[in-house]
């Protein structure tokens, strides 16, 4: 249970919020790279911030205001050229430093002029990595943009992004909520199966551990020891805003009642030789069944999706009973309410990284290990989300088949 | 498949030499910064504790103290910080509470008595103990943790 006033503190991420402060002190994933094959221009919400997100000729992405300075026109509506976004209001030309380059007429009528150097938009650097495009809406210098070592594994990756209609905390505090998967997918799964039992094995003990980039959780149940690696390596509630167990999960608050959730997801491939991916594919996951109007419910994030959406807009968190499940989820906040005394306090919060040689193919923990065998029997159904595209299993199913080939005797 | 053993936590290698780390193990090790004779050297401790344990300053017997009573590297930090003794836990630990948790309440100032108040109550230790950082007294909490259930009663 929590004041509201502390609730307030968690879910509240717009500009000058302390939690706001904290989360812009890191990258967060904000579109896909290959999102900009069929558009120069992308509408984006972050944090309660309206931006429009670009890509120039030059290859440099941008991440500006949505509304241009001069008469707040829709930049979304703009055109890319060699260098920058150009308004289609009255033609000024901005680049991705917040640079203005060119006023037209502004620029005929003074030749000799600088009003071009007296205005400047809105904007934050954005990187590539790993088929997604990032973001650092905080102050600079900018930590480094994380280098994780599962970026590099051998595999198939696609990325996939949903929108959910709720408050960012509450999806990050299943990241640390062990318990649920009994009850939420496999007990659950069971039921929407029209099945009755047998009911998932329980859980029986919790613990967590604390490290560089965040806390891990592990858990032993009812068919597991102490000896089973969800004890001895167990899974990343990834600071602050990401789940890892293998493949990643942010969620990005859109504001304060949206959330961005951003999937990164990789299957393992045959054999050893080498594959190389031109390209990642991002797709947009549904959360809603068309035909029902119901929430969808047949893959696991889905089922997430549904847990966080129940809590409300805003899980109100002065109404809660919390419970032994919960010991994860209250050192989350505990460390949430710290993290932001630190910022406040002008020092760097957990898990950013500035030094280059720390910030090389970083380590997280993962339960069997980065170099994981394929699956027997061909690739596996995608479980995570629905609506994978059937262009993305098709690409999946000819990396398989390239990749078993290369290997065969 | 390959998996990370677990390490007793029970067994304080006064003897034997502990296990060699296999090579699964050696690349989480890796992962932490940490060598296999760190392993060795800290054993039982699981690499990442031994990551945190070297990151904050704990030394192994300490690390190994504090497992024997129950209470994690994570917790053990926070522990000498507040410059609670591992014989500190014990009372907590018979009194139901996990070990770790006298930690907590030591960060928060509540005492054995109060937190088993607040346990009686209906609170699991971190929840009161986050609750009484914030100022709350237990019968404000009290109050307002059934408002809304009394409002169906």
């Amino acid at each position: 249970m929590l004041s509201s006033q502390r609730n307030k503190l968690l879910c509240e991420t717009g500009p000058g919020t302390p939690m706001g402060e904290l989360l812009r002190r890191y990258w967060q994933p904000i579109a896909g790279v290959s999102e900009f094959e069929r558009q120069d221009t992308k509408a984006v919400r972050i944090m309660g911030e309206d931006l429009v997100l670009y890509r120039d000729r030059e290859g440099n992405y941008g991440l500006v205001d949505r509304h241009c300075p001069h008469r707040r026109a829709d930049l979304v509506y703009g055109f890319t050229e060699d260098r920058g976004l150009r308004c289609n209001y009255h033609g000024w030309l901005w680049d991705h430093s917040g640079a203005c380059l060119h006023q037209p007429f502004e620029e005929t009528r003074h030749p000799e002029g600088t009003f071009k150097d007296k205005v400047r938009i809105k904007a934050y650097p954005v990187e590539a990595k790993a088929g997604l495009l990032w973001a650092y809406l905080g102050p600079q210098p900018a930590p480094l943009l994380p280098d994780w070592d599962r970026f590099y594994s051998r595999g198939y990756k696609q990325i996939a992004i949903s929108e959910i209609p709720c408050n960012w905390f509450q999806c990050q505090e299943n990241s640390i909520d062990p318990v649920h998967f009994e009850w939420l997918h496999s007990n659950w799964s069971m039921v929407l199966r029209g099945q009755d039992g047998p009911r998932s094995p329980t859980h029986t003990r919790l613990g967590f551990d604390e490290f560089d980039y965040g806390f891990v959780y592990r858990r032993v149940r009812a068919d597991t020891t102490e000896d089973d690696e969800l004890w001895t390596t167990g899974r990343v509630c990834l600071w602050p805003n990401c789940l890892y167990v293998g493949h990643f999960e942010w969620r990005v608050p859109i504001d304060d009642t949206s959330t961005l959730s951003v999937g990164w997801f990789i299957d393992e491939l045959p054999g050893d030789a080498s594959f190389e991916q031109q390209r990642i594919p991002c797709w947009h996951a549904p959360v809603r069944d068309e035909k029902t109007g119901r929430w969808i419910d047949t893959h696991v994030m889905n089922q997430d999706y549904i847990a966080w959406v129940g809590q409300g807009a805003i899980a109100d968190r002065t109404l809660e009973h919390l419970g032994e499940s919960d010991r994860g989820v209250i050192m989350l906040r505990k460390r949430m309410f710290d993290e932001m005394e630190a910022v406040a306090a002008g020092r760097d919060p957990l898990g950013t990284i500035r030094d280059p040689a720390v910030n090389d193919r970083v380590y997280l923990p993962i339960v069997g290990g980065l170099k994981r065998p394929a699956p027997s029997g061909g690739p596996q159904p995608f479980v995570f989300l629905a609506g994978q595209p059937d262009e993305v299993r098709s690409e999946l199913e000819q990396a398989w088949q390239q990749c078993a080939a290369a290997s065969a005797p | 498949m390959a998996a990370v053993r677990r390490r007793e936590r029970t067994v304080i290698p006064a003897g034997p030499p502990p296990p060699p780390p296999d090579a699964y193990e050696l690349a989480e090790a890796r992962g932490y910064g940490l060598t296999a004779g760190d392993l060795q050297h800290w054993y039982p401790l699981s690499a990442i504790e031994v990551h945190w344990a070297r990151k904050h300053g704990l030394s192994p017997d300490a690390a190994r103290r504090w497992a024997g009573e129950g209470v994690g590297v994570r917790d053990a930090v926070r522990a000498v910080r507040l410059r609670v003794m591992p014989a500190q836990v014990r009372p907590w630990a018979a009194a139901g509470f996990l070990p770790g948790d006298a930690v907590e309440a030591a960060e928060a100032g509540m005492t054995l008595a109060e937190a088993t108040a607040w346990r009686q109550a209906g609170f699991i230790l971190p929840d009161a103990a986050l609750l009484v950082r914030d100022g709350w007294t237990l019968a404000e909490a009290t109050i307002a943790r059934f408002a809304g259930v009394n409002r169906y009663a």
